[in-house]
């Protein structure tokens, strides 16, 4: 397979050369999923899913262009690469469109990131019932249940990058999750629902599946009674689960993109202090069975560590060739992989033993931020927080503020980080945070 | 009317009446009650420009078929990229195991549907030259910098699609569409004594290339400079519950979440959405009619057939404040015993089809627009928006407002920007106490995403009011 998919990138590569390139980067995908849905005894939905893809960056006199197809005869390919560098030929040249330089393909690490789990590649179909029917069966053991739809979802995919000026490489893994979704009732209409998913590139990385839909049964029955509070000044308790949409958010402004185009919060912060100290995170591609480890980069760039915020000053951004030299910034990387903070002392009740008025926010609902200025304004629900104790269920509410404000009042820093997600957050307390309800 | 063996999409896809028949005979050679096949092919060409230059064009061609079996609401589904016979039956045999059993099906005459053309255009895009394409986007980018002098930067975005499906059911019916689709999108980065700010604005519709004039641009490129200026002088207001109002137009993103989505069949079904138990009850004042249509012609949410071969509709949800129907699927409407909205959709042939908003909005009210802006002491105005989300149980919703204004004494005073509201769906139906005769529909690229996968969807209002219950995301 992995031969295959190699031969196919090169074929690639060599077809847009003839064709007039005079670069060119292929990436060959195949990709297998299988997925069961289960609902209220019974399955409901199996889907089953085999994809191979060829995708193509082409360089064509100081033009640049990239195509996609997922018809992979020899004679499509062959057709759809001639018109593509064909195409390249009307746009007008770009100085700074050129192929990453093969100087940061050298010293490619080799160290095993364990991405692969072949219990996962020889999942029986039993395995994955049975497992269904157990958390089936824990999510239907309180009265008030509607409904309650448990998943499992397995898969493992091998991509090929084959590039002209020396380029290639083989990356592939496996990914397996399942959880529960559960819908309660309340009142004459009212249905709270909640849910619990995990994943990892390894079986015996995951909980036990019914450890996890009681999870997502407990979560629901926490709904139950949710009220809005009122509107004012608090601390706010950010769970591991929800960290990622924050960072997410924050770390779009790190892109060498967002800061070429003049969109982005933080421009001409590095080495500034952007947050407080209690902030330090890792660009870590390499940490063993990581959920974003790589050997390389989405150019080709060998991975490597690299610390974002040391104590709350900024160290990098992420710099791609293209906006590197638009900028005149060497590359770093372009992509974030996993993010890895600094932990702090406690976990996330440890942290709420400490909070005398404040919301425990464990996930958001919609909301939006602006990467010009940094303003953003989300929904959430969660709970209260009164003299350190976890109280009612809240919901209809939001916060508001600026990210440079939030980042500077960040109180603390959990030891809990989220392990089933790239952006391993770790429960993250701010205080002063405006809270909009009624 | 054609027959499979006559018709082009045949020819497209390299298939014959045998094939199909084989292929579905498999998908339902375990037991399955129904099953179909759904063969797509899609082209996009893609521009983005930056700095000036377009700096980057992209193509894609994407094809494949998607099989499902069903039995009861039981779905097997699997697709194959491959359109050779083999790989098709492969796909078939793997959605049939759904079922347990066997069953002998026999190959069967297919019949053509004929449904009518909401998006007829001259030329389709792939009979347009990328140099057509190319005056269009640089021109969007010249328009724009002219607008402004404090503008720093400009970018434009293009997409254009055209996608053929072929729908075939064990019914013995098969229906084919042809869309298109393009987009046009321009943002706007403005710089006033060292203060940046950012917006923009698209249109998307299934267009061809004639409607990109001169005209239709620059308005897309206008509200982009008004939306990025009108940001300078623009506060945060303050937080909690007030009445809002929503512009016509864009601000059907209310609908969509707080309202369509918790229509959506299947979570009926399941009984997990907040409307489940409210079918025919009085939901909203009198003057309340929200419709879901796939007819509105050129429309980024129309569509001929859906993504199951079902003819599609214009689909009243909410008639003079009473609920009246469900969005469904082939599955659901059997479930409920009713006809078929037309509103099974899918991503693609990679995906399951089900029930889908397609354009989604509020008819005329009886009051106008100076009326309510004049009956809000202190509240807002909604105007232009990024994005929503809707929990289908607890009906709690959101939508985003990019730009708006504070109203005061009846009067509209300062701008505002970047406010997440909050409320819930039945709550903010009851609450809508006028509703202006300016209905339109937004021509914005809505996408709305459900299970992992997204749908181009289109909404409209009235000018409207929500008295004072949901929540707005402000600083105190």
């Amino acid at each position: 397979m992995e031969r295959e998919l190699l031969q196919q990138a090169e074929q690639a590569v060599e077809l847009a050369r003839r064709a007039g390139a005079n670069n060119a980067i292929a990436r060959v995908r195949d990709e297998n999923s299988t997925e069961y849905t289960y609902r209220d005894g019974n399955i409901e939905q199996v889907q089953q899913s085999a994809t191979r893809g060829l995708s193509i960056q082409l360089y064509v006199n100081g033009r640049y262009s990239t195509h996609q197809t997922s018809d992979l005869r020899a004679v499509s390919v062959a057709r759809f690469i001639e018109d593509a560098v064909a195409l390249t030929q009307h746009l007008a040249e770009d100085p700074h469109r050129i192929i990453p330089d093969s100087a940061l393909y050298a010293n490619r690490p080799d160290t095993d990131l364990q991405s692969d789990d072949a219990l996962v590649r020889d999942l029986p179909r039993e395995a994955c019932i049975d497992w269904l029917k157990k958390m089936d069966a824990v999510t239907h053991t309180d009265d008030r249940v509607v409904s309650a739809t448990t998943d499992v979802y397995y898969g493992w995919n091998t991509s090929a990058r084959v590039s002209s000026n020396g380029f290639s490489g083989i990356q592939n893994g496996t990914s397996i999750g399942y959880g529960a979704s559960v819908t309660l009732k309340e009142g004459e209409h009212g249905r709270p629902e909640d849910h619990r998913y995990v994943r990892a590139h390894h079986l015996s990385d995951l909980p036990d599946p019914e450890m996890v839909a009681r999870e997502g049964l407990d979560r629901a029955i926490s709904r139950l009674g949710s009220e809005k509070a009122p509107s004012g000044r608090a601390t706010m308790v950010v769970d591991p689960e929800a960290g990622g949409r924050l960072i997410g958010a924050i770390w779009g402004a790190l892109q060498a993109h967002s800061i070429q185009q003049n969109r982005s919060f933080l421009a001409d912060k590095k080495d500034a202090q952007i947050a407080s100290p209690l902030l330090t995170v890792t660009d870590d591609p390499l940490m063993v069975r990581g959920l974003a480890s790589r050997h390389y980069d989405g150019e080709g760039i060998s991975a490597k560590r690299r610390c974002v915020v040391d104590q709350g000053v900024l160290q990098m951004y992420y710099v791609d060739t293209y906006y590197g030299r638009k900028l005149g910034w060497e590359p770093t990387t372009g992509t974030s992989s996993n993010l890895v903070f600094a932990p702090g002392d406690k976990d996330l009740n440890g942290l709420i033993a400490e909070i005398k008025d404040g919301f425990h926010v464990t996930s958001w609902l919609g909301g939006n931020a602006d990467t010009t200025t940094g303003d953003f304004s989300y929904g959430f629900r969660g709970f209260r927080i009164a003299n350190g104790r976890k109280m009612g269920a809240v919901s209809e509410m939001n916060i508001a503020g600026n990210f440079l404000d939030l980042l500077q009042h960040l109180v603390a820093v959990g030891n809990d980080p989220n392990v089933y997600s790239s952006l391993q957050s770790p429960t993250l307390v701010f205080d002063n945070v405006a809270f909009s309800g009624k | 009317m054609h027959t499979l063996e006559t018709h082009p999409f045949a020819t497209l896809f390299g298939i014959d009446e045998s094939v199909v028949a084989q292929a579905l005979s498999e998908a339902m050679s375990r037991g399955a009650e129904f099953a179909d096949l759904y063969f797509q092919h899609v082209r996009t060409t893609s521009l983005s420009l930056e700095d000036g230059i377009i700096s980057r064009a992209s193509t894609g061609v994407d094809q494949g078929v998607g099989i499902r079996a069903v039995i009861g609401d039981q779905v097997g589904y699997a697709f194959s990229e491959s359109l050779e016979a083999d790989a098709i039956y492969a796909a078939a045999r793997t959605a049939a195991a759904i079922a347990e059993g066997t069953k002998n099906v026999p190959p069967q005459h297919l019949q053509g549907s004929e449904v009518d053309n909401y998006y007829a255009i001259d030329r389709g895009w792939d009979e347009v030259n990328i140099t057509e394409r190319l005056p269009l986007v640089q021109s969007a980018e010249t328009m724009t910098r002219a607008m402004d002098p404090s503008i720093e930067k400009v970018s434009v975005g293009w997409m254009d699609r055209d996608e053929r499906v072929l729908i075939v059911t064990s019914d013995g019916v098969f229906s084919t569409d042809r869309r298109p689709m393009a987009t046009l999108y321009c943002s706007v980065t403005a710089n006033k004594n060292g203060v940046r700010q950012s917006n923009g604005a698209s249109v998307s519709r299934r267009e061809g290339i004639d409607y990109f004039t001169e005209e239709n641009i620059r308005e897309v490129c206008h509200k982009a400079v008004d939306r990025t200026m009108i940001l300078f002088e623009a506060q945060r207001p303050p937080a909690g519950e007030m009445p809002v109002v929503l512009a016509a137009g864009a601000s059907g993103i209310l609908l969509h979440e707080a309202i369509g989505h918790g229509l959506e069949a299947d979570f009926n079904r399941k009984g997990t959405s907040i409307y489940a138990t409210m079918m025919n009850e009085k939901v909203a004042p009198d003057f309340v009619t929200i419709v879901d249509d796939g007819l509105q012609e050129n429309d980024r949410g129309a569509l001929n057939v859906d993504d199951e071969g079902q003819a599609t509709s214009c689909t009243t949800l909410i008639e003079n404040g009473v609920l009246k129907s469900y969005l469904h699927d082939r599955i659901s409407a059997k479930h409920y015993g009713v006809s078929p909205t037309g509103s099974g959709r899918r991503e693609s042939f990679r995906h399951v089809p089900m029930p889908r908003m397609r354009s989604t909005y509020m008819l005329d009210g009886p009051h106008s627009r100076d009326e309510i802006i004049r009956a809000v002491d202190y509240g807002i105005i909604a105007d232009t928006f990024t994005n929503g989300q809707v929990q289908i149980g607890a009906g709690d919703f959101t939508f985003y407002i990019k730009n708006g204004w504070l109203i005061e004494g009846g009067e509209i005073t300062a701008p505002i920007k970047d406010v997440n509201i909050i409320g819930n769906g039945p709550e903010a139906l009851k609450n809508v106490v006028m509703a202006a005769g300016d209905a339109v529909l937004d021509d914005g690229s809505w996408t709305c995403g459900k299970n992992g996968q997204g749908v181009p969807v289109s909404m409209g209002v009235p000018t409207m009011l929500v008295e004072k219950s949901m929540t707005v995301g402000g600083v105190n």
